[in-house]
């Protein structure tokens, strides 16, 4: 009786400790270093050392200073922009995927998946060479005759950031598109069929609205991932193409001013979650099965 | 509305999927303003024929003709057909009304008048006061309703119903029978009613198809399938059924003997000039129902035989007596169905007893 007691004990302990664990996990890695980074954002430095007074400083610097807001709010437009060309190229490939059978779909979307496995790095420099003066871009449209000479227009600048950013992030838009695409009951098109639609009409009406959760959550995706990018910008950006993500980066790096990075990042992280929770909201379709 | 001229007819109609044959050959006019049911169990192609007829699939051979002209290749979109989808297939981003006014907005109907129609059938199925819930707030015998209503307010010719019933329990599935039945009466819309229930069957139809196989087996009212049926198969399908393989014999009048290992069995044949034309000593069955048998006394002379009680099950209003008949009471297991009463049956397990069934309620099948 009691050495079953005892091991009921053990067990009930076992389960506590998981259930601890489960919980303390995110809040050390996740919660705590946040944490750590809003106290930080209240933080100032002198003369390289960090002062551990609370003060609003940063904050006021980062609203009042006009060099901060202008490219904070140009770097919302350029991945806003990211996020919508994205979608734009991404869904319609989704859509054909779809429309493949069975074996064929997966490969393709694989085959779509693959630069994911890649380094992040190497595809910055391959995508910079395409781009480049020399590069296939400026070559091929000079052998087609669009351009005179090879032009600047794709590298270092905002176009080249914008163009670096889509090409890598396409993939995230592509799969919960087609995800979404995926899981439309095809009853509920051949019920719209049966009821006199037009395929175009089926299109707008059913499928379309079907498939808005998958596109809301793309576009979070590409958008959260695009605005927390510093690394693009800094190798494709070249001096016009001056982003958030570089300032940030700028203030862990050679600035050596870790409140105000941390001030930065919490602006940052403002955004980012807004991000999430209008995806979220959109990404929800109406609790509804068919 | 005529219920004798036929509204559509399918022409030696065959499907394949593949290689694998569904559908052979199918002939079927559907009458207008009838309520057809296809009855057939999971295989027998019955689904197949209303997906092609509403345009779901593409025949592989043969003609379906409506009014007389041929529709097989018409697209799904333009046939005057609706379908009620087994699982309802509601649009789920759409309310009650955006659901049910689908079929006129597509069609550019002005929107006065569509919500004026769909007013119109909600309050047809009784959901008048549901029109802006989405499906998901809704049970399953309301989006029934809702998919029925869809269905029927594109004013089709025909309506095509697909199982539609099955997903609802016992009771809800009675009333809904009911219900639908009221409305393809109050409608006057022919209503083709596929399902692998019997009593349903039974229940609804004018006419049912029986389907086995791919094949069409019997075509006709309930009551002609239940004591007429014309094969094997819809005799044991349809209904509980003795059934006693034997020899044809002598024709007399509208009665034919058969011999069998009860003996000889005298059986109706009236309006079956099949029966009547088929050579002696051909191989039939004798059939007879479970209610139709019964004790015999002393003015049952024909279809006489013995045979030993080994069960008695208590069904409700009947019970029903599993008997072993034929050679030393073993070779053939006959049911017998007797109402129930409070004191128990005078039946008793293992007893032996004498049991007869009237020559007109005794019916031949062709093996």
């Amino acid at each position: 009786m009691s050495e079953a007691g005892s091991t009921q004990h053990a067990e009930r302990r076992l389960s506590l400790l998981v259930t601890v664990l489960a919980f303390a996990l995110p809040v050390v890695f996740v919660l705590v270093p946040l944490a750590i980074f809003l106290g930080y954002s209240f933080f100032s430095v002198d003369q390289g050392t960090i002062v551990y007074g609370l003060s609003l400083g940063n904050y006021v610097r980062f609203l009042t200073d006009p060099v901060f807001l202008p490219v904070f709010w140009n770097t919302i437009v350029l991945c806003v922009s990211v996020a919508i060309i994205c979608i734009l190229l991404a869904y319609p490939a989704a859509y054909f995927l779809t429309t493949l059978k069975g074996r064929w779909r997966y490969a393709l979307l694989m085959l779509l998946l693959v630069p994911l496995l890649m380094s992040y790095v190497i595809k910055i420099y391959a995508i910079r060479s395409i781009l480049g003066l020399n590069g296939f871009l400026n070559k091929a449209l000079v052998a087609l005759g669009i351009l005179q000479e090879p032009s600047t227009l794709f590298v270092f600048n905002m176009n080249a950031i914008l163009l670096t950013l889509t090409l890598l992030l396409i993939p995230f838009a592509i799969l919960p598109i087609f995800l979404s695409l995926e899981r439309i009951p095809q009853v509920l098109l051949r019920a719209s069929d049966d009821l006199g639609a037009s395929g175009l009409q089926t299109f707008l009406r059913i499928t379309l609205p079907l498939s808005l959760p998958g596109v809301a959550s793309a576009a979070s995706f590409v958008f959260v991932l695009a605005i927390g990018d510093f690394l693009t910008p800094q190798m494709v950006g070249g001096i016009s193409g001056f982003t958030f993500g570089r300032i940030l980066y700028s203030q862990f790096g050679t600035a050596y001013n870790w409140p105000f990075g941390a001030a930065l990042s919490v602006a940052l992280a403002v955004v980012v979650i807004a991000a999430i929770l209008v995806g979220e909201r959109f990404g929800r379709n109406r609790g509804t099965s068919v | 509305m005529n219920q004798n001229t036929d509204l559509l007819t399918l022409r030696s109609v065959s499907k394949s999927y593949g290689t694998v044959p569904v559908l052979h050959d199918i002939d079927l006019s559907i009458r207008d303003g009838e309520f057809l049911t296809v009855l057939g169990p999971s295989g027998s192609g019955k689904t197949t024929v209303l997906r092609l007829i509403g345009g779901l699939e593409p025949l592989t051979s043969g003609e379906i003709h409506l009014d007389g002209q041929d529709i097989s290749r018409m697209p799904i979109n333009r046939r005057p057909f609706n379908t009620v989808f087994q699982d309802y297939a509601l649009f789920p981003h759409l309310t009650v009304s955006g659901n049910v006014g689908y079929g006129l907005s597509v069609r550019h109907i002005q929107r006065k008048e569509i919500a004026r129609r769909v007013a119109e059938a909600l309050d047809l199925v009784q959901l008048g006061s549901f029109a802006r819930r989405f499906p998901a707030q809704l049970s399953g015998g309301q989006r029934q309703r809702v998919a029925l209503a869809r269905a029927l307010i594109c004013q089709p010719r025909l309506i095509l119903l697909d199982e539609p019933l099955a997903a609802l329990d016992l009771e809800l599935r009675r009333q809904m029978q009911i219900f639908l039945k009221s409305i393809q009466r109050e409608i006057k819309t022919t209503f083709l009613f596929v399902t692998h229930d019997q009593e349903e069957a039974i229940g609804m139809a004018d006419r049912i198809c029986v389907m086995e196989a791919g094949h069409i087996r019997q075509l006709g009212t309930p009551h002609d399938l239940y004591y007429r049926p014309n094969c094997e198969f819809v005799a044991r399908f349809f209904g509980e059924n003795n059934l006693v393989a034997g020899k044809l014999g002598a024709v007399q009048g509208e009665l034919r003997s058969i011999e069998t290992t009860l003996g000889r069995l005298v059986c109706s044949i009236s309006d079956q000039p099949h029966l009547k034309a088929a050579a002696d000593g051909a191989s039939a069955y004798a059939a007879f129902r479970p209610e139709a048998l019964h004790l015999a006394d002393a003015k049952d002379t024909d279809n006489r035989f013995s045979g030993t009680i080994s069960d008695m099950a208590f069904a409700g209003s009947s019970s029903v007596a599993t008997i072993a008949a034929g050679p030393d009471n073993a070779a053939q297991r006959l049911r017998l169905r007797v109402p129930s009463r409070v004191d128990g049956s005078a039946l008793k397990s293992g007893e032996t007893v004498s049991l007869s069934f009237a020559p007109h309620e005794g019916h031949l099948v062709l093996a």
